[in-house]
């Protein structure tokens, strides 16, 4: 069988994850003052950190890969690592934890990121990095291209679906670029490994025969079992573990500061509808009226 | 192409039986689901029954999944209790029916099939795996093809596979049934409509409500004026810590008289002993302050619905003797007591902080609905076609006699004679009709749960009318004249019950199966000998459109259902009888104009109607 | 991975206005010019690209007064046949266009941007070209623009992890100002003068919160180092484009990068366009319409399409309209009665300045997809609907009365405008 030949040659994968708020009604809370309530809300694994989880879970299905998870954070992130490895039955768990890394920007978290995954690499070459399209509690989405560009691995982005060809050693695509104004666009790449790819929201695992639907709940029920028993699995680094330079992470490696926060202004009120009769035409040139002011506004502004 | 032995469509009660059954006898199966996960797409009542019957021998639960099944499974009570109720406006008049419950049963639980399923689904899944075979959850079959000695199955999602035989397990409204042409799609006359309200109740509430104890459980049934006209009646069974509200109805009798599904069920509930029931304390939001700016409106909201969802988790905890220790025990709180004060606390900010009320009315958690096969009526006599074996809701067999309703242990038994029918024929690897279809059938018609489909016990019958014995004579004399002298005579009862066998359930149906016997009979009795109940509340009903705003879908883009005849009567009829009113009349036409379906199969009769695609559709959370 | 949005430590950050002793030392000379990588789609403009210009233009020709300079709007655009977009990169408001003709170049992709890019910021020449008069010691450009989309967003992070620098994303409000900066760590505690310094607003998650981000050189000796450029990527719809002004010029300038065969690693084997092309985004206004158009489904949706013309609005439609309830026409109903379509949350959000609902009832579902929208109007015969309570303007009549006259008045009006211009 296809599957239990490729066994002998595994694809080695990371994937890193993010601990974040958990924003939905019932487990979030916020200050007066409208910021986050950190303390008080319950932190999950990032839902974009889980769809990256599963598309690694794809390729240990299909080729038998090996994965290992990694994130940056405080002690408490492990619970990050434990929920992706129940997604992606992970083979070991990677927390990177100091003092230091704390108040780290992108530049400098990638930097982190970059250290652990190229000594991760001290057990085999690595072939494919997986992030989230973005984390939902403010980062946007750079940390992951600028590990990729760190690392050094061709970076692929919005990545809906992808298949390996170990042989060659090929990794094909599809991405999907939304752009303003123009029409979505799925497009195929293919590309040498090792890549970085960064998942869309939308990506789907598609296991399209029975088989590779068997081996996808063999796999599942091995994940629960290790997520089950993860601090076997996990192993934690602080920045002197990890071997990286002081000057480059947390707060001395990161070129950008958050200098000021603040409220922002024009909170709109909730609407109160002006009920306007429909047969009346002075009413509905004052309508129209309006509608041209707030148009042209917005152009003119 | 891939190959298996077996492919089980659908993965029910009956579904998971088969694979388990045919994984016990070392065959290679795979299931296939369209649920996302198994039992996230299963309905049901329900009770699911274990039997010893005097002749012969039924497959039961325990017999497919072992002791297991009674230590371990997922179920909710054990039901020890079993009352009809005649009601009539305020009056009530209850019938203790426990010993025709308790007849011929091991035991009867209470179930809620997405709790339970899963379990199933498990035991059988690893059974299966053993032999190189498992579950397949999330697909569609769409389509099964013959060419020569092969069988393919065509999925919605997989690629064509493979398989020696089929246990079509696709429930009331089997895709596998009419694409093979085993049968004709049931009519209206052969079907019950079931609709249900899953209720939230704390599971020490409940057992002081009910007078139970702990795992123990009670069934109510209720007819009479609750009925609005119709054949067929109320139930409410008690799970651990919810209680299932329903209707069911004799489609023909919907038919003929149509009034919303969710009316039924509503009905139920302004019901005063029903009220009273299902009451619990509810916390009332109050209107967030308009003039407040918009962030503070939403910090208000999340912080009310933060409380909102501890005090309810908390109180569910508490009013549990397991969920209380659990808190104790992990060191959460030190003392029940101050697992109390916590309560209270979170309860008093509610109050005193966002001016949350607090008052007697019932949590609603889930709305669905489901067509149950009247097997007196629509029972496949030759239950497969071809090398496809016909199980349980597929196969129109199921058990309603009066106030007994079966159908979970049904498809058990069927789907335990199917697989061993399919067992015999791949040993000997003769799949063809006269060999395995032939063999399966007179297994089938061995089954005591076939007699019971078409015959009257007159033991369990016995049982019955002694319950009923406090009913005065008169009330039924008039309406069931010699029927009722022959069958209220001891001696006679015999002799009555052979000559209805001989005359058949088809004659004697019309006679007993009327409005007299669920409607007017059950007014009569309450009015005359009913007491008085009271309830302190009504209860706030949610509308249609709020139940099902509360339902999860996941939205297939693709309609998976065709109206044939915009015109027919039975497609206006749907407009009312749609239990989430799917169906509007535009310009003399009816349109499909929402897609809130929850895949009943209520319109299948006359549109093309098929499930939605793997891992689409309606998934319930308590099923 | 830490947030880069941690709120500030205020023990670290201190901005202070008074007189501060420890003056500007940035490195003037190596630092120039406001870089905005252009985003097209196969040589068709992206409104975002003008958007970016319209803004850069803006902050340079303060900063230029302001500083007594004379440092430049410079687009970067690769491509292939990308000769008259340059032209009209110059008529939006650039200085000057490096243009990066090159067939490898044809469709946005990561690597080989980054490194084409990379190239063009760290080169003299180029610079030189651009500006002579400080072509001196130029090492990289100041600022630098991106756009926030899913393209722009890689991109940017790419290449500022090439120039080492720092970047702020999402970005909807910029201001250059001269800060005394007290700072930990960039200054270690002491008060510095940080000139001319882009300060790049992002709006919070959770949208109640403006977050500041400054990129900033670190001056304290024990970890010096300098960031630059400055940049940022720009959330599509927020800035406003100049009027395109062919009366313009600005230098073109050509380069060639240095590529090898890894750079031409990825290969893009087919592009297909995957949804019909309905776009919310860049209009300013949408209307919607629901199954209020039953009483004659086409001629309904005939005045909503002269509805929309009229306004250069994208047309959406309610959940029930998707499963195309009313036989209407092809190709009308293919046109409009399709999932793309769909507003709420089984389909898009939106949020436009200007929302019409037409015979839309407001259920839960559809509100959550539009009700960010800015001014919402909405047309409904039925008086209880619930989008009554979702707008600012409810007029209350069937569609069929109220369209012809609010399309008559709105004609008139245009007419207007266009005698007052």
């Amino acid at each position: 069988m296809e599957i239990a030949e490729l066994m002998a040659s595994p694809l080695n994968l990371a994937v890193i994850v993010k601990l974040e708020p958990d924003f939905s009604e019932g487990s979030v809370s916020y200050n007066s003052d409208g910021t986050l309530n950190r303390a008080e809300t319950k932190s999950i694994l990032g839902p974009h950190s889980a769809i990256a989880s599963a598309a690694a879970f794809y390729a240990k299905v299909k080729y038998g890969a090996v994965i290992s998870v990694a994130t940056m954070g405080p002690p408490i992130a492990d619970s990050a690592l434990q929920q992706a490895q129940l997604i992606s039955d992970a083979d070991s768990l990677h927390l990177y934890s100091d003092r230091i890394f704390s108040g780290a920007d992108t530049l400098a978290t990638a930097e982190v990121l970059k250290t652990g995954i190229k000594k991760m690499e001290g057990t085999g070459e690595m072939d494919i990095v997986f992030s989230g399209h973005r984390a939902s509690d403010g980062e946007t989405g750079q940390t992951g291209p600028q590990t990729a560009w760190k690392l050094g691995y061709t970076f692929l982005g919005n990545v809906i679906c992808y298949d390996v060809d170990i042989e060659k050693r090929i990794v094909t695509a599809k991405r999907l670029i939304t752009l303003q104004g123009t029409p979505d666009v799925i497009e195929e790449i293919e590309a040498p490994l090792p890549v970085f790819i960064t998942v869309d929201p939308s990506y789907r695992s598609v296991f399209n025969t029975v088989s590779l639907r068997l081996a996808s709940v063999k796999y599942q029920k091995e994940a629960e079992q290790r997520a089950q028993n993860y601090k076997n699995y996990l192993k934690i680094f602080n920045a002197q573990q990890l071997e990286v330079d002081p000057k480059f992470v947390g707060l001395p490696g990161s070129p950008t500061i958050v200098y000021k926060v603040e409220r922002i202004p024009k909170a709109r009120a909730s609407r109160r509808a002006e009920v306007i009769d429909g047969s009346d035409q002075q009413q509905l040139r004052r309508v129209a009226e309006k509608i041209h002011e707030i148009v042209g506004r917005v152009v003119n502004q | 192409m891939e190959r298996f032995d077996v492919a089980i469509v659908g993965g029910g009660t009956a579904g998971f039986s088969a694979l388990q059954q045919l994984s016990n006898l070392g065959k290679q199966a795979i299931l296939i689901e369209a649920g996302k996960t198994p039992g996230s797409k299963n309905v049901s009542g329900g009770i699911l029954y274990s039997k010893t019957p005097k002749n012969g021998r039924v497959y039961n639960v325990e017999d497919v999944f072992g002791q297991e099944f009674v230590t371990q499974a997922p179920v909710e009570r054990l039901i020890t209790k079993y009352i009809l109720h005649a009601t009539s406006n305020d009056k009530v008049f209850s019938i203790d029916l426990t010993p025709a419950h308790e007849y011929q049963s091991n035991f009867a639980y209470s179930v809620l099939l997405t709790k339970l399923i899963p379990w199933f689904a498990k035991q059988a899944g690893e059974n299966a795996e053993r032999q190189g075979g498992g579950i397949v959850s999330g697909v569609h079959v769409r389509g099964v093809s013959w060419n020569g000695d092969k069988t393919i199955v065509e999925t919605d999602e997989l690629e064509p596979f493979e398989v020696k035989a089929i246990i079509a397990a696709d429930g009331v409204n089997s895709e596998l049934a009419e694409l093979s042409k085993a049968r004709p799609k049931f009519t209206p006359e052969e079907l019950y409509q079931g609709v249900k309200v899953v209720v939230k109740l704390p599971e020490e509430i409940l057992q002081e409500r009910f007078n139970i104890k702990p795992n123990e459980g009670a069934a109510h049934l209720f007819a009479g004026d609750v009925t609005l006209d119709h054949i067929g009646g109320g139930f409410l069974y008690t799970n651990r810590d919810t209680l299932s509200l329903g209707a069911v109805y004799h489609y023909d009798s919907l038919m003929e008289n149509p009034v919303e599904p969710y009316v039924l069920v509503d009905r139920l509930l302004k019901n005063p002993l029903i009220s009273e029931f299902v009451k619990d304390e509810v916390a009332i939001k109050e209107d967030i302050d308009k003039s407040l700016a918009t962030q503070e409106q939403l910090r208000a909201r999340f912080a009310v619905s933060k409380l909102l969802k501890n005090w309810g988790d908390l109180r569910d905890q508490y009013y549990s003797r397991l969920g209380r220790a659990r808190l104790v025990e992990n060191g959460r709180y030190k003392s029940e007591e101050e697992i109390k004060a916590r309560l209270d606390s979170i309860r008093n900010e509610l109050v005193g902080r966002y001016n949350t009320k607090f008052v007697n009315d019932y949590v609603e958690l889930e709305y669905s609905a489901k067509l149950v096969p009247d097997g007196k009526r629509c029972r496949m006599k030759k239950p497969y076609r071809k090398n496809i074996l016909f199980v349980g809701d597929a196969a129109g067999r199921g058990i309603f006699v009066g106030p007994r309703i079966e159908g979970l242990n049904v498809g058990i038994d069927d789907a335990v004679r199917a697989a061993n029918s399919i067992s015999r024929s791949l040993d000997r690897n003769n799949f063809a009709e006269e060999y395995m279809g032939e063999f399966y059938t007179k297994s089938i018609e061995d089954s005591p749960y076939t007699r019971d489909m078409k015959e009257i016990d007159k033991d369990y019958l016995k049982l019955f009318l002694d319950a009923a014995k406090a009913v005065p004579v008169d009330i039924v004399k008039a309406r069931y004249g010699i029927i009722f002298k022959l069958m209220s005579s001891g001696m006679l009862r015999g002799l009555a019950v052979g000559f209805a066998n001989i005359l058949g359930y088809d004659r004697l149906l019309p006679m007993v199966e009327t409005r007299e016997t669920y409607v007017q009979v059950p007014i009569e009795l309450a009015e005359k000998l009913g007491s008085h109940t009271a309830s302190t509340y009504s209860c706030t009903i949610p509308t249609i459109a709020q139940r099902i705003a509360k339902l999860r879908y996941n939205d297939d883009t693709l309609s998976h259902i065709r109206i044939l005849d915009p015109k027919s009567e039975f497609m206006r009829k749907m407009v009312v009888l749609c239990p989430t009113k799917c169906y509007s009349i535009e310009q003399e036409e009816v349109m499909l104009q929402h897609e809130g379906c929850i895949e009943c199969g209520s319109c299948a009769k006359e549109t093309d109607w098929k499930h939605p695609r793997g891992e689409k559709g309606i998934e319930f959370r308590y099923g | 991975m830490a947030a880069s949005t941690t709120l500030p430590d205020p023990r670290t950050i201190m901005p202070v206005r008074e007189n501060s002793t420890n003056s500007a030392n940035e490195s003037e000379g190596s630092y120039r010019h406001l870089y905005v990588v252009v985003e097209h789609d196969d040589s068709n403009l992206i409104p975002v690209t003008l958007e970016m210009l319209g803004e850069a233009r803006r902050l340079m020709d303060i900063f230029n007064a302001r500083y007594s300079s004379t440092e430049k709007v410079v687009a970067v655009v690769l491509g292939v046949n990308i000769k008259k977009l340059c032209e009209e990169l110059v008529y939006y408001g650039a200085d000057a266009v490096i243009c990066v003709e090159n067939p490898n170049l044809r469709y946005p992709i990561n690597l080989i941007d980054t490194k084409v890019i990379s190239q063009v910021a760290r080169d003299k020449v180029c610079a030189s070209k651009v500006s002579p008069e400080y072509s001196e010691e130029f090492k990289k450009p100041r600022y630098m623009f991106f756009s926030a989309d899913n393209v722009g967003r890689h991109l940017s992070s790419t290449v500022l992890a090439e120039l080492e620098s720092g970047l702020a994303s999402d970005i909807n409000k910029l201001v250059i100002e001269d800060l005394e900066i007290k700072h930990e760590h960039k200054t270690k505690g002491q008060l510095a003068r940080y000139e001319k310094t882009l300060e790049m607003y992002r709006p919070d998650f959770s949208g109640f919160l403006w977050t500041t981000i400054l990129c900033l050189d670190n001056r304290n000796p024990a970890i010096q180092r300098e960031y630059h450029p400055q940049a940022c990527s720009i959330i599509p719809g927020v800035f406003a484009p100049l009027q395109r002004d062919p009366a313009r010029t600005g230098i073109i300038v050509d380069f060639s990068p240095e590529l090898d065969q890894a750079d031409k690693a990825v290969k893009v084997l087919n592009r297909q366009i995957t949804k019909s092309p309905v776009d919310f985004d860049s209009h300013k206004a949408v209307i919607s319409f629901g199954r209020g158009i039953k009483d004659s489904p086409e001629d309904n949706i005939k005045l909503i399409v002269e509805l929309a013309n009229e306004l250069n609005a994208e047309i959406g439609v309610s959940l029930p309209i998707s499963k195309r309830p009313y036989s209407v026409r092809e190709p009308v109903s293919s046109l409009y009665m399709n999932s793309d379509r769909v507003i709420g949350t089984s389909g898009r959000k939106v949020a436009p300045a200007v929302y019409v609902a037409i015979g839309v009832s407001g259920a839960m579902q559809h509100i959550a997809g539009m009700k960010e929208s800015g001014f919402v109007i909405a047309i409904n015969a039925d008086a209880n609907s619930p989008i009554k309570d979702e707008c600012d303007i409810f007029i209350r009549g069937r569609m069929e009365d109220v369209l012809p006259v609010l399309i008559e008045e709105l004609k008139k009006q245009k007419q207007v405008m266009e005698v007052h211009k």
